[in-house]
This record gives C-alpha cells, sequence and structure tokens, in this order.
C-alpha cells in the first residue's frame, strides 16, 4: 500500500534529516518508526503525508509515487487520514462540529450516516458530542482527532506521536483504539511513537531510525525481545 | 457644522471599508498585512491614472481593482515560501516599494507632487447634496461589503479561515488548500480596499504617494484592536470611532485653550495610548470575536 524507497528529504536549504530510508507498509497492519529525538521520525511521515516533498527517491501509494503530491490532495484523492502531534482539534468548536470536518467534502447523507456509526462506536465522544473539544482530556482529544480522521473512510492512517503528552492510562486507551481500528476496518496504519515499548505492543512491524537511516527493522514482537532495542532505549546505541 | 459632520461621516465610511478588508485578512485568515494601504493605493491611483489619461470613472475603478487583484495575489504569492512573521515584513515592504514607485514615475502617477483635480462623483450637485449623495454612496458600500463579509465568515469558508489562521498544519490534514483559503481572502480583501481607494480619491479629487505611508496601515490596524478583530461590526466600530475621535481632536483644543501644535500630538497620544489601553486591558476589542458557531 505504501512503498518509500530511497527518500531522501530535509527542510529548506539545510542537510538531509532523512538518508536514503526505504518503507514498506500493507493493508490490515501497523507499522511503528521509533527512535530517538532528532533522528527524522515525524520528518519520514511528514514526508509519506505531502508536508514535505523528498528530495530524492518515491513515496507511493498502490504503485503510483506520490511524493509531490501535497496533504491536502493526498487527503482527499488518495485516502490518506494524518493526525498530528499536538494541536489536533479546533478546541473552540463542538465535538461534533469538529468530526464533521473531517467528513466536509462528503454528500451531507453521507456524512451523517458515517457520523452517526461512529457515534455508536465510540459512545464515549457521543456523550460529550456537544461539548467544546477544549473541555475534553487528553486522551479524549486524541481519540477525537482519529475518529475526526476515520469519518473520511480513509485507507491510509499515519499518526504522529498518538500518546504524545498522556498518562499511562490515557495512553493505553489511544493504543487501544488505534489496535482496534486496524482490527476492525484492515486499514494501513503508520504511527510514529516515542513510547517505543507501548507501541510495539500493538504493532505488527516498525522500523528504527538514527541519523535518518534505518538502523533496525521487523516484526514488532522480534523487536520486542531484540536486546539492542532495550541498549536504544535506555541510553545504549545501535550497533548494527 | 453640518458639511464637517458628513465629511467626517464620509472619512468613517471609507476608513470602515479599508478595515472591514483588513479584518478579512488578520482577523479571519490571521494573515498579519502590514502593507495593506498599497491595496488601497491601487485604488487610488487606477482612478486618478484613468482621469489623467481621459478614460472615465468606470475605467478607473476597473483599472484600481484589477491592479489591487494582482497585487494581492503576489502577496499570497509570498505567502506560499514565508512564515507568517516575515510575510508581513514582505508586504510591508511591497507597500513601501510601490509608495516610492508612485513618488518616481512621474509619467505614469504625477511624481511626488501627485495627480490633482478628479472630479468629486456628485460634483454636479449643489452643496450639501453632492457631499451628502457620496456619503450616501459610501454608506450603502460599506453596508454591502459588511454583508458580503459576514456571508462569508460565518459559513464554512468562514471556519476555513479561521482554521487557517489557528492551526494550518491541521487544515491541510482536513483537506483544505491552504495556499487557495490565503487567495480568496485577500482577492477579496483587496478589491473592497481599491473600492475605498477609487471613492476616496474622487471624494478628496487628489491623489498622491503622502497617502500611502505605512502610518495609514497601522492607523487601520488600531482601528481594528479597538473595534475587535475577528468581528465585522468590530472593525466598523472601530473606524468610526477613531474617524470621529481625531477629527474631533482640534475643538478639544480649543475647548482646553491649548495651541494650535498640540494637535498633531494629541492625535498621535490617542491613537497610541489608546491602542496600547486595548492591548493591555481590552485584548478582544470592543466587541469581541463570536467564538464557536454552527459550521459544520
Amino acid at each position: 500500500m505504501i512503498d518509500v524507497s530511497n527518500v531522501r528529504a530535509g527542510y529548506g536549504d539545510g542537510a538531509d534529516i532523512l538518508n536514503g530510508i526505504s518503507l514498506h507498509a500493507a493493508g490490515g497492519e501497523i507499522v511503528t518508526i521509533l527512535g530517538p529525538n532528532g533522528c527524522g521520525k515525524s520528518t519520514l511521515l511528514k514526508c509519506i503525508a505531502g508536508f514535505l516533498a523528498p528530495r530524492a527517491g518515491t513515496v507511493a501509494i498502490d504503485g503510483e509515487d506520490v511524493g509531490a503530491v501535497p496533504v491536502h490532495r493526498k487527503v482527499r484523492g488518495y485516502g490518506v487520514g494524518f493526525v498530528p502531534q499536538t494541536d489536533n482539534v479546533f478546541a473552540t468548536l463542538s465535538v461534533s462540529e469538529n468530526i464533521r470536518l473531517g467528513a466536509r467534502h462528503l454528500p451531507r447523507a453521507e456524512r451523517e450516516g458515517r457520523f452517526d456509526a461512529l457515534m455508536r462506536q465510540y459512545p464515549t465522544l457521543a456523550a460529550k458530542q456537544n461539548r467544546k473539544a477544549s473541555a475534553l482530556s487528553g486522551g479524549e482529544r486524541q481519540i477525537l482527532s482519529l475518529v475526526r480522521a476515520l469519518i473520511a473512510g480513509p485507507k491510509i492512517l499515519l499518526l504522529d506521536e498518538p500518546s504524545a503528552g498522556l498518562s499511562p492510562l490515557m495512553m493505553h486507551e489511544v493504543f487501544d483504539a488505534i489496535a482496534g481500528i486496524r482490527d476492525d476496518t484492515g486499514m494501513c496504519i503508520v504511527m510514529v511513537e516515542q513510547n517505543a515499548f507501548e507501541a510495539l505492543g500493538i504493532a505488527d512491524r516498525a522500523y528504527v531510525l538514527t541519523l535518518g537511516t534505518v538502523a533496525m527493522e521487523g516484526r514488532a514482537r522480534d523487536l520486542l525481545a531484540d536486546p539492542s532495542m532495550r541498549e536504544l532505549y535506555l541510553g545504549g546505541s545501535v550497533a548494527g | 457644522m453640518f458639511e464637517f459632520l458628513i465629511h467626517v461621516s464620509t472619512m468613517a465610511c471609507l476608513f470602515g471599508l479599508l478595515a472591514l478588508s483588513l479584518n478579512l485578512q488578520v482577523g479571519f485568515a490571521g494573515l498579519v498585512n502590514f502593507g495593506h494601504i498599497a491595496l488601497f493605493g491601487c485604488g487610488t491611483y487606477g482612478a486618478a491614472i484613468a482621469f489623467a489619461n481621459q478614460w472615465g470613472p468606470v475605467a478607473g475603478l476597473l483599472l484600481g481593482g484589477a491592479a489591487a487583484a494582482l497585487l494581492a495575489l503576489a502577496f499570497a504569492r509570498l505567502g506560499r515560501n514565508l512564515g507568517a512573521d516575515y510575510w508581513g515584513i514582505a508586504t510591508l515592504s511591497i507597500a513601501e516599494i510601490l509608495r516610492t514607485f508612485a513618488t518616481n514615475e512621474q509619467w505614469l502617477t504625477g511624481g511626488a507632487q501627485g495627480i490633482h483635480g478628479l472630479p468629486m462623483l456628485f460634483g454636479s450637485l449643489p452643496a450639501p447634496w453632492g457631499p451628502l449623495a457620496t456619503l450616501g454612496l459610501c454608506a450603502v458600500l460599506l453596508a454591502v461589503c459588511w454583508a458580503l463579509c459576514q456571508r462569508l465568515v460565518n459559513g464554512r469558508y468562514g471556519l476555513a479561515l479561521k482554521l487557517l489562521r489557528e492551526e494550518p498544519q491541521l487544515a491541510s490534514s482536513l483537506g483544505y488548500d491552504l495556499a487557495a483559503l490565503r487567495r480568496t481572502p485577500l482577492v477579496i480583501s483587496g478589491l473592497i480596499a481599491a473600492v475605498a481607494g477609487f471613492l476616496f480619491a474622487h471624494y478628496t479629487t487628489f491623489v498622491g504617494p503622502d497617502q500611502l505611508y505605512s502610518a495609514e496601515t497601522f492607523l487601520i490596524w488600531s482601528m481594528l484592536i479597538v473595534g475587535g478583530l475577528g468581528n465585522n461590526l468590530g472593525a466598523v466600530a472601530g473606524a468610526f470611532l477613531m474617524q470621529f475621535l481625531l477629527a474631533y481632536v482640534p475643538f478639544v483644543k480649543d475647548a482646553l485653550g491649548l495651541p494650535s501644535e498640540f494637535v498633531a500630538a494629541m492625535r498621535l497620544t490617542l491613537v497610541g495610548g489608546g491602542l496600547l489601553a486595548f492591548l493591555l486591558w481590552r485584548t478582544q476589542g470592543l466587541i469581541p470575536e463570536r467564538i464557536g458557531g454552527r459550521h459544520a
């Protein structure tokens, strides 16, 4: 579904942040991108989403090179849903208004049908649908931003650190919701995360980046058992 | 006194148009434009150049509108590569470049002397009917532009503008084309400012580069901050309040028995002090922006 091949990318005239990264994500799986701060995780996700065009290499969706396609066209034409890391809800609007924003380009009947179905699926949000989004907790805001992405019916979901700033309890709630989306919809989910071990707990496969290159990749359960992962996340370095 | 009141009201309507147009950019779309006066200048010079070449006022209006639309598109094009703060400085620079151009290109703009003798729009009517008719026209146009701006910002399009202002990355991720979102309010705002410029040129019968100093942009900003950024009624109220206060400063001077040189200082104090007071104690302005809504 998503094929990233030898991508080099960076901001403005600056140096490359991604130095020839390749990644594959298929439908029905959660692929998580891990790594220390500054390794290029969010940059890679922005490249896939279309916020940043690669300087070299290709980003393909279903075999079509979409590296130069901007994010707003990917959302509307390629079935991509993107959930930013922070400031991901419109705080002054109600929960229901926030959700409907995600499907503003759909016909009203279809939009309302999807809205009703999602409200049945997420009763906690349904109970607060008339409240301002600013009144929600951090975890509820993350769920709200996920649901807003889902209402458009994407086939690819890109999540930028969905657990950022959340308490452990809320983080598990959000990760459960993400796993549920994969299980229910068969969607392709690519997720950048700092909480490596929790992310590996729900992911199918993972890529670990260091300095803009892929240092490790493999099945999530294998990486969880890999001692070098623990070394990396407890302050060590990846040997190779 | 009656004629003075008509004059101040006419100027208030013209500044009301400018405040409305800047509010569309700054208040709703978050486009911090410090070169807004250049869009107004397109309207004034459109009228003046058409007059100098004997093309007639309709051609002047079209010329001013077309120039303002092109300038607005140029502003929008700059915004694709610059952050909001750098974009604001760039708009200020462009406005200054255009003012310098108007000062030096005598063959086109009349240079520093400007272009004199434009006809008043209702000049054939005897006083006070001519100025009253001009005031009526300005008031009607202000009402029409206010209704247009209200329609724009109260629907789903207005919500898109606010998303652009507050969470541009979020807006992109919802499928909004940010470049197109920036373009539209800039062009509409430019057209409104150009109409105000056209009317101003025919009202004062003179167009010159001194009307395009950046201080005029900051006066319009002050009107917005006092009236209420992000509220169309606030923008118009701010323009009227500031215009009337500034116009009546000489009367206050006379009442207090102050020398004439105090007038300019009092005006500056009124603008600067008032602005500071609102920024410190009432940041939302006299009529605050309505938060939330029934957009989606």
